[in-house]
Order: C-alpha cells, then sequence, then structure tokens
C-alpha cells in the first residue's frame, strides 16, 4: 500500500507544523504550570503578523520571520508582564492559580473579537507567495513543499529551543524556576521575569508556527480556535515542557488524521484524537516524554 | 425592629418581587431574557457543587446538558415519553457519564482535570454529530431536532407562554440553591470543602475525598441534565452545537468564577451580572459592531480575576453586611 | 482599608448597573407609533463563519430599500418608507429564534425575512407561524423549511431537492451533449445540515440514474487541513465530484485539489461557498472548469440585470450573486405585496403573498419569468442556472451553460476537465 506510506509523509510534515504551534505552548504550559487558553489565539496573532508583513514588505514568508518574531516575542512578554503577573503575585502560595485560565481565556475573546472587529471576518490568503501550491513529486508520491519547509523550520525550532533551556544560562534559570518557584529566588533568580521570558518565547514561537502556516493557510479571525484544543492535546500527549514530546505529539496528530482520513469520514478522526487524548490522560499524563510530576 | 426581621426582610422582599415579575413584564422577549438569566444561575449552582466546593475545575458541563437535552427529546419524539420522565432518564444517564468521567479525573491535577473534561465534552459532541442514528434512536447528527408544538400542557411540557416557563424554572433554581445550602452545612459539604482545599489532611483525618467527590459529581451532573430537558422544552430546537458546545461550558464556569464559586449566591450573581452584558450588547451592538460583547465578557473576566479572584459575591456580601449592619445599629440604638 | 471601600463601592455601583438594565425589562416600550412607517425585521450571520455571506445579503437587502422607498415607498400606504431593522443570528439557532422574538414584540415588525443558514431558519419560521407574523425566506434552501405546514413562511429560492434534481439533470444532459459516459460520482460535503440535506438527495437520485457512488464523505467546514480528503478523492477517482461547500472549504479544496492533481472529468458545486465572490479571488485559476449551480449568474439575459449587478459592484465592490439577488429580490416581492395588501394588518399581508404573481419590475432580473408561491409557500417557478467558472479572456468569470437556453451565446462548455 504505497498510499499508506504516501499518507504517512504527509501526516508527519502536517504534524510538525501542528507540533510547532504546541511547542510554544508546551513552554508556556511547562514552566508556568498553568492552561494558556489565549494560545490559539496568540498563533491567530502570530498569522496576522505574518501576512500583514509578507503583503507590505513583498518578503518571503520565512524571511518576514525578522519581523514576526521579535514582535511575537515582545507581544508575549508585555503580555504576561501586564495581565498575568499580577495574578501570580497575588496567588503565591497557590502551586497552579486557575485564575490564571479565567484570564487566558478572557483574553482569548477579547484578541479574537478583536480582530474580528478590526480586519473583518473575511477569509485572506497570501495568493502569490514563492511557496504556494508547490508540490514536490518523489518516487510518485505528491509531497507538499510548504509543509516541507514547516516541517524543517519544526525541527530548527525545536532545537534551538532546547538548546536554550538546556545550555543558557538564562534558559536553565527558567527550568530552575518552573521547578520550584522559592527555591530559585532564593538563588537570585527573578521569577517574574523568567516567567515574562517564557511566555515571550512561547509566543515568539507560536508566531515561527503563524509564518509556517501563511504560506498555505487561510486567515481569519477565528483560525486560532481550532488549534487551541489540538495544541493542548499535543502538549498532552508529548509530555510538558518537552520540545521533542510536542513535535512528536503533533505528528502522530497529523498521521492520524492523514491515514485515518482514508478508512473513514474526517469528522471521526476528531473523535479518535479525542480518544487518544483521553486514554493518554489516564493512563500516561505526562506523556511521552514528561516528567513525571507528583499528584 | 428586631434582627431576626432585619435578616429576613430582604430574601423575603427578593422572593415576592421575583414571584410577581412576570405580572409587571409583560414582553415575552424580556420574559425570556429573564427565563435565560435563571436557566443559567440554575446551571451555574449545580456546577458550582463540583466546581465551587470540590475545588476543580470542570469545564465540560455542556455534555451533561446535551445528555438530558437528547434523552428527552428523544424518547418524547419517538415513543411518546412525557418530557418529565424523559428529564428524569436523562439526569440518570448524566449522572452515570458524570461518574465515569470522574473515577479517573479526580486524581488528576487542575488543568490536566480541565483539559479532560474539555476531551470527553468534545469527544462527545463530535460523536453525536457524526451519528444520525444511536442504535434505534434518531439523533439525526448535526441536522438536530425539531420539537413539533404538540398540544400544550403540564404533562407534556410544553406552553404557548413564557410565563410557565418561568415559573418553572425559578422553581428548579430555588430548588438547586435549597440543596446548596443544605449540602454546605452536611458533612458532604465539608468534606469536599477540606478536600479541595487540604486534600491531605483531610485524608489523614479519614475524609475519603475521592468519594465526596464523586457524589458532588453525581448530583451536579443529575440536575445540569434538568436543565438541558427545560431547554429543549424551551427553545423546540436542539443540536449538537447547540446544546453541547464548549461555549455552554465555558460560560457556565465563568458565571460561577466571576460571582464567586463556593458560595451560595456567588453563582447567582454572576449571572445576575453576566448575562444582560451578554444579550444587550448583542442586541444593541450586534449589527454594527460584532463579537463587541465577547470584547466586554473577556474584559470583565480579566479585571475581576485581577482584583477580586474570589469573585463579586465577597466584596457584595460585605457590602451588604455593613449596610444591614447599620440598620441594626439604629434598630437597637432606638 | 481606603482601597476596599471604593471597591465595594464600585461593586454596589455595577450591580446597580446590572439591575437598572434588568428594571429597562420592566418598562414595556412601546414601538414608536410613527403612523405608516414598515418595519422590517431581518435576522442574518453578521458575525460568525457565514459572516461574509450575512454581509452580502445585508448589502443587497439595502440597495433594494433604498431603490424602492426613493420611488416614493409603498404608494397604497400612503408613500410608506420601508426602514429595515437587522439583527445577528451568529449562525445560531438559539440566538435567530431570540431575536425573532424579539424583532416581533419589542421592534413590532410587521415582516420577517431571514435566516441564510437554513438550521436557523428552521426553527426561527416556528417563531413567526406561532405570532402570525409573516415571514419571507429569500435563501436558505432545506426542503423541510416550506414543509411544515406553516401558513406564514414564504421562500424565494428553490428548495435544496431541486437543486439536486437540476444537478443530475445536468449530469445526464452533459453526456448526451458530449456523447461521453459517466459512471462514478464522489459526494463530497460540509458537515452541516445544508450539506446532509443535499448528500441524502444526491444518493436517492444516484441510485436511480444507474450511477455508482465511489465516495460518500462529511468533512467538518472548518477543517484545517484538506490533504487527506483531498488524497482520498483522488484515489476514488471519480467520474464526477459533487461539493457542498462553505467559502473557506471551498477555497481550500480547490487549491489542494490543484495541488494534488486531482482532476475529475466534471466537479460540481452547489452554491453557497463556491458561489461567494471571495472563492473566485482566492482560488483563482485552480477553479477553471469547475461547474456550480445558482439561483442567479450576473450574465443572464435578463433586462436590468447588468445595471443592477454594476450598481452593486460600484457601491460594495463585488458582483451580486445568487444569494444576494434573492434577497434584493425578497425585497420587491414583499414592496409588491404591500402595495396589494394596503394595510399593515398581517392576515392582509399574508392574503397578499400568497396571491403574489410578480412577472415586471427590478425582480425580475432572476433568470426564471414570474414569482408565484405554491400552496406550502414555496416559489413554484424558482429555477436554477449552471455555470462554468472559466477565462475566455477577460479574466476569470462565470459562464452560464444549463439548461441551454440560458447559456451564454458563443460559449461551449469545456467537458471533460483536460
Amino acid at each position: 500500500m504505497r498510499f499508506i506510506l504516501e499518507d504517512t509523509i504527509n501526516g508527519i510534515l502536517m504534524g510538525s507544523i501542528y507540533g510547532l504551534a504546541a511547542m510554544g505552548l508546551t513552554v508556556i504550559f511547562g514552566v508556568l504550570k498553568v492552561i494558556n487558553f489565549a494560545h490559539g489565539s496568540l498563533l491567530m496573532v502570530g498569522m496576522y503578523v505574518a501576512y500583514w508583513a509578507v503583503i507590505l514588505t513583498g518578503l518571503h514568508p520565512y524571511l518576514s520571520l525578522v519581523i514576526v518574531v521579535p514582535v511575537m516575542f515582545l507581544f508575549g512578554y508585555f503580555l504576561q508582564d501586564i495581565i498575568i503577573k499580577p495574578i501570580f503575585k497575588a496567588e503565591k502560595d497557590v502551586r497552579e492559580p486557575i485564575t490564571v485560565i479565567i484570564v487566558t481565556t478572557g483574553v482569548w475573546y477579547i484578541l479574537d473579537n478583536l480582530s474580528l472587529l478590526v480586519f473583518g471576518p473575511q477569509y485572506r490568503n497570501i495568493q502569490d507567495n514563492p511557496l504556494r501550491g508547490k508540490m514536490l513529486e518523489v518516487g510518485g508520491m505528491l509531497l507538499s513543499v510548504p509543509k516541507l519547509w514547516g516541517f524543517f523550520a519544526a525541527l530548527l525550532t525545536a532545537g534551538a529551543i532546547y538548546w536554550f533551556f538546556q545550555m543558557t544560562r538564562t534558559g536553565r534559570a527558567i527550568r530552575a524556576t518552573s521547578l520550584d518557584r522559592e527555591a530559585a529566588s532564593l538563588q537570585g533568580i527573578n521569577q517574574y521575569k523568567m516567567y515574562n521570558l517564557a511566555v515571550g518565547i512561547g509566543t515568539a514561537v507560536a508566531g515561527i508556527a503563524g509564518v509556517s502556516l501563511v504560506p498555505f493557510y487561510n486567515i481569519f479571525p477565528s483560525v486560532g480556535v481550532l488549534f487551541d484544543i489540538k495544541c493542548f492535546i499535543i502538549v498532552v500527549l508529548g509530555g510538558l515542557g518537552s520540545m521533542g514530546g510536542a513535535l512528536l505529539g503533533g505528528m502522530i496528530i497529523g498521521v492520524i488524521e492523514h491515514v485515518g482520513a482514508q478508512f473513514m469520514a474526517a469528522t471521526w478522526t476528531e473523535a479518535i484524537v479525542y480518544g487518544i487524548f483521553l486514554v493518554f490522560l489516564f493512563l500516561k499524563p505526562s506523556g511521552l516524554f514528561g516528567v513525571k510530576y507528583e499528584w | 425592629m428586631g434582627r431576626n426581621t432585619i435578616r429576613i426582610v430582604p430574601p423575603v422582599l427578593a422572593g415576592v418581587i421575583v414571584l410577581a415579575l412576570p405580572l409587571a413584564v409583560r414582553n415575552p422577549t424580556y420574559l425570556h431574557i429573564l427565563v435565560l438569566l435563571y436557566l443559567y444561575a440554575y446551571l451555574t449552582t449545580s456546577w458550582n457543587l463540583v466546581g465551587g466546593f470540590a475545588g476543580v475545575l470542570p469545564l465540560g458541563h455542556a455534555a451533561f446538558v446535551g445528555i438530558g437535552a437528547y434523552t428527552s427529546t428523544v424518547l418524547s419524539l419517538q415513543y411518546g415519553i412525557s418530557p418529565w420522565i424523559g428529564m428524569i432518564i436523562g439526569g440518570i444517564l448524566a449522572t452515570i457519564a458524570g461518574v465515569i468521567i470522574g473515577l479517573p479525573t479526580f486524581k488528576m491535577r487542575g488543568a490536566y482535570f480541565a483539559l479532560a473534561t474539555i476531551a470527553f465534552a468534545e469527544g462527545l459532541r463530535v460523536v453525536v454529530e457524526n451519528i444520525d442514528n444511536l442504535g434505534p434512536f434518531r439523533l439525526n447528527g448535526p441536522r438536530g431536532l425539531q420539537i413539533p408544538p404538540l398540544k400544550t400542557g403540564l404533562l407534556n411540557f410544553m406552553f404557548a407562554t413564557k410565563e410557565p416557563y418561568y415559573y418553572i424554572i425559578l422553581f428548579m433554581l430555588a430548588g438547586v440553591l435549597l440543596l446548596t445550602y443544605v449540602i454546605s452545612r452536611s458533612k458532604l459539604g465539608h468534606y469536599l470543602v477540606a478536600g479541595g482545599e487540604e486534600p491531605e489532611a483531610a485524608m489523614a483525618l479519614g475524609v475519603n475525598v475521592a468519594r465526596a467527590k464523586l457524589t458532588a459529581m453525581a448530583i451536579s451532573s443529575f440536575l445540569t441534565a434538568f436543565a438541558g430537558t427545560f431547554w429543549a422544552q424551551f427553545t423546540l430546537y436542539i443540536h449538537p452545537k447547540s446544546v453541547m458546545s464548549l461555549d455552554i461550558s465555558f460560560e457556565i464556569a465563568f458565571i460561577a468564577l466571576i460571582g464567586g464559586r463556593g458560595s451560595i449566591a456567588g453563582p447567582v450573581l454572576g449571572a445576575l451580572l453576566l448575562r444582560p452584558v451578554s444579550d444587550f450588547s448583542r442586541i444593541y451592538f450586534g449589527d454594527k459592531l460584532p463579537g463587541l460583547h465577547l470584547i466586554i465578557f473577556g474584559v470583565v473576566l480579566i479585571l475581576v480575576m485581577l482584583y477580586q479572584p474570589r469573585g463579586l459575591q465577597e466584596p457584595l456580601t460585605r457590602a451588604y453586611r455593613s449596610i444591614t449592619k447599620k440598620f441594626l445599629g439604629h434598630a437597637e440604638a432606638a | 482599608m481606603r482601597g476596599k471601600n471604593i471597591w465595594w463601592k464600585a461593586y454596589v455601583c455595577v450591580l446597580a448597573f446590572a439591575f437598572v438594565c434588568s428594571m429597562a425589562f420592566l418598562t414595556d416600550r412601546p414601538a414608536l407609533a410613527q403612523p405608516k412607517e414598515v418595519k422590517v425585521g431581518n435576522i442574518l450571520p453578521l458575525s460568525g463563519p457565514s459572516a461574509s455571506v450575512g454581509q452580502q445579503n445585508r448589502q443587497a437587502q439595502d440597495m433594494a430599500i433604498e431603490e424602492i422607498n426613493a420611488a416614493g415607498g409603498i404608494k397604497s400606504l400612503g408613500g410608506a418608507k420601508i426602514t429595515l431593522i437587522y439583527a445577528d443570528s451568529e449562525s445560531k439557532p438559539d440566538k435567530g429564534v431570540a431575536e425573532a422574538e424579539r424583532l416581533i414584540n419589542t421592534e413590532k415588525v410587521h415582516v420577517l425575512t431571514g435566516c441564510w443558514n437554513s438550521a436557523v431558519t428552521y426553527p426561527t419560521t416556528a417563531v413567526s407561524e406561532r405570532y402570525g407574523i409573516p415571514f419571507i425566506v429569500p435563501v436558505s434552501v432545506a426542503d423541510k423549511i416550506t414543509e411544515q405546514g406553516f401558513k406564514t413562511v414564504f421562500r424565494i429560492a428553490a428548495k435544496d431537492g431541486w437543486w439536486v434534481r437540476d444537478q443530475f439533470a445536468f449530469i445526464s444532459d452533459l453526456q448526451k451533449e458530449f456523447n461521453k459516459k459517466l459512471s462514478t460520482l464522489a459526494f463530497v460535503y460540509e458537515n452541516g445540515d445544508w450539506g446532509k440535506g443535499m448528500a441524502s438527495g444526491w444518493k436517492t437520485l444516484a441510485e436511480k440514474g444507474g450511477y455508482k457512488v465511489v465516495m460518500d464523505e462529511p468533512y467538518p467546514s472548518t477543517q484545517t487541513d484538506m490533504s487527506p480528503l483531498v488524497q482520498k478523492i483522488k484515489r476514488a477517482n471519480p467520474d464526477v465530484l459533487l461539493l457542498v461547500s462553505n467559502a473557506a472549504d471551498a477555497i481550500l479544496i480547490t487549491n489542494t485539489m490543484a495541488d494534488y492533481k486531482v482532476k475529475p472529468k466534471a466537479i460540481i458545486g452547489s452554491g453557497g461557498g463556491h458561489a461567494d465572490p471571495s472563492f473566485l479571488t482566492a482560488a483563482g485559476k485552480n477553479a477553471k472548469y469547475l461547474f456550480d449551480i445558482v439561483e442567479w449568474e450576473t450574465d443572464v439575459n435578463k433586462p436590468g440585470a447588468k445595471e443592477i449587478n454594476a450598481k452593486f459592484k460600484s457601491k460594495y465592490g463585488y458582483n451580486l450573486a445568487g444569494e444576494s439577488v434573492d434577497a434584493y429580490v425578497a425585497m420587491y416581492v414583499m414592496a409588491d405585496t404591500l402595495e396589494r395588501a394596503k394595510s399593515l394588518d398581517p392576515k392582509a399581508i399574508l392574503d397578499a403573498l400568497a396571491k403574489t404573481k410578480l412577472t415586471k419590475g427590478p425582480a425580475m432580473i432572476v433568470g426564471y419569468d414570474a414569482i408565484e408561491f405554491d400552496a406550502t409557500g414555496q416559489n413554484k417557478y424558482a429555477a436554477l442556472v449552471m455555470v462554468q467558472i472559466n477565462d475566455i479572456g477577460k479574466g476569470m468569470e462565470r459562464i452560464s451553460v444549463w439548461p441551454k437556453g440560458a447559456r451564454r451565446a458563443g460559449y461551449k462548455p469545456v467537458f471533460p476537465i483536460p
């Protein structure tokens, strides 16, 4: 069945982009230990930023990263600093502030509807970008070129983030803060600054994901909603805080969607994804690569 | 004026106003809005049993609403069974579902629990959207089920005007508030609160926290399903996106959170504040500035969580108490 | 201590505000008693996934009413002007129902129109039936809307049973004209009320016509990636692909099919998303040779059609489409009805609506020759036209090809897809 190979490869490609989208979330979720329901909206913002960057400057979509990444980083940094930090301060003793979940949902509603008001409901896409519609033919199989680009972007980003967290001082400081807030601050680490950085990085990664989607995807205000739940599923599947896990989790979802769709209607693959998610939650909540936290 | 009189007067006054309201409010649209307000107050109060007292964040209660709505509708459309009976059966089914969901998920940490409930609710919705028939039962997938306006009457749970619906939901709301009060004073209530705040300490004292949480979940899902039946009989049309969507689960949870979960008045207060905002901004701004009410919602959410994370009921009850104290002060001096 | 004081004062104010809002309910404001003004309530998806078509409907209606009012309003009512009041359904049935209640009871509208999404129109018509208010449905096609036995519902568009019938008639005519046999069909449709309704019609007609159905697949309209679906189509290798899509998925599917080089002998859309102007802009060359069935096309051979379309285009930037034309026409049907009713009494309006026999005026830019309602409230002459998207030198456009009588002069449809 040559088809299964083709579907699996395409699933891996698309899945790596899902993984890229989820990577930002796993950074935020892993460090701050809170559900960030606004992540889909951050992705949406990243896509619009990429869209406008390309339209206004005529840059190659991936070159627009130069604009998108810093903009998104700052956006995330200040989002955390201005809106979420006060709650952390107020709930210092609570291990996982639930109110942050609510605040991020507020952010989600605001971002999505603000962009509806400002940009309008119409679906946009970048018609003449150099990547649109290009296919690579390999042994009778057709592979989508923009998705290939996304695949490599995902791998590179995963590697870069991993290196950052393992090798750099700041990265290790962030990890320390995520493991134990008090101990880290005893070491002189400003925990709030670490959180700001983490959210900034997570948002910047969402921006990268946005850039990889923009060459072949539709951009509209509620596009983030579709990705929101998917990203959470991937994060749980892959394991909190693990870049490789996010990538792998994304690929698994991608393969299920692509291969599964050949055997049943796409509407059922959605249900299967939820089912697998629940199985993981019950049996192995730490995911494939996550560190086991004590419950 | 004795103390007890002062204590009783406001609630009694409120009760009288609420009972007499339909006599003054004749416009069916406004009655409709009020009915929905009470319905959400009912939903959030039922949710509160798990989300407030047990200290977890369930974000999938729309699943129970859907189970209730579909059960009573399918039974009444296909087999002619009265929706009241269908309501009870729906409640039982929801309870089973709730316990099945609760068993594995209560062991999880807050965020994971929330995600699991979302996954269950969404998974159920996707399944219902995809199947036209579940065995002998006709669910009609995404096209939904329409309830034809049959003969009206209490037995059919079908009325031509809004007033009967108003009183039914009011009665349900009063019932669930009373139940919450009773539970809060009971052993179950205390176990829940202890289990929510300091599970290890509670267990050390011999409290079966897991069983308490499951009991709360069972009661909560049972009651929530009733709301589903009510909704079906009130709007006469159900389909997965309208009774089982994530939006509903979120709205329920957030109303409770803003009002103040874990308290009795909190959810009602939250509904009182947020439902008019949602309805009004849709009515006044719906065509010029679409989505504005959701922005307002989001802003309110953030502000409340930033400044009053325990919910608005806290400062409001304090204000209420200080006002009544002033009166008492006068009364006793006089 | 001082800080806290301010906060509880603020909350008291907020609660008082909410209370006042609720108390506003108590004052049952009677609708401003302005004699001789016709109020029409319009429920449309102005936000949410169908927002862009909702807006187009609205624009078409606005334009029609502007013209009617400028021409003197409803003369039999003393020159009464028509006022359109819009309400957002958000594509949600319960919101549509709530808005219908509000429009009838608070705004005291005389006529209702709406709601574009069949799923919203279906329960909303039950509301108007209960109150006896006339409800004109310009666009929603679900058969059951006029099959509820209601006396207040009147629909302009053809019902989806007819769409399906015409699509299959086209398929058989295509085979006759080009002397080529088509035997395998694939059904791909959005997983909602509309898609499923069309698909069940297709299944029945496919059986009758002796076709082999190689694929019958609903898909979630909001799906993020269409490539698995398109791969499946490619491997099923159908002669004819029948599609029911909203705008975004239509665009995505068309572009993805071009990417994966999927070429059935013919692709037939069902209006809706395929007829949306944004589809042509976004799909561009990839939409070449696609057939689509609609109520109306810009090149219809009817007097006034080109002018009215040009006016709409200059106002709003894009062409009229079948659905916006239905909305435009619905306004003229209503105006004609009011003229004959000579009163704003619901029964008089209903009576006049039922007797409608419109054959002249701006409403007749439709592809058929008369508007008349049968006993169920369905416009009996509503007819459809099949177009092919092609570039014959002036850029990508939609060209009427079927029925033969409606075909644009000098154009021969391209079949099979080269």
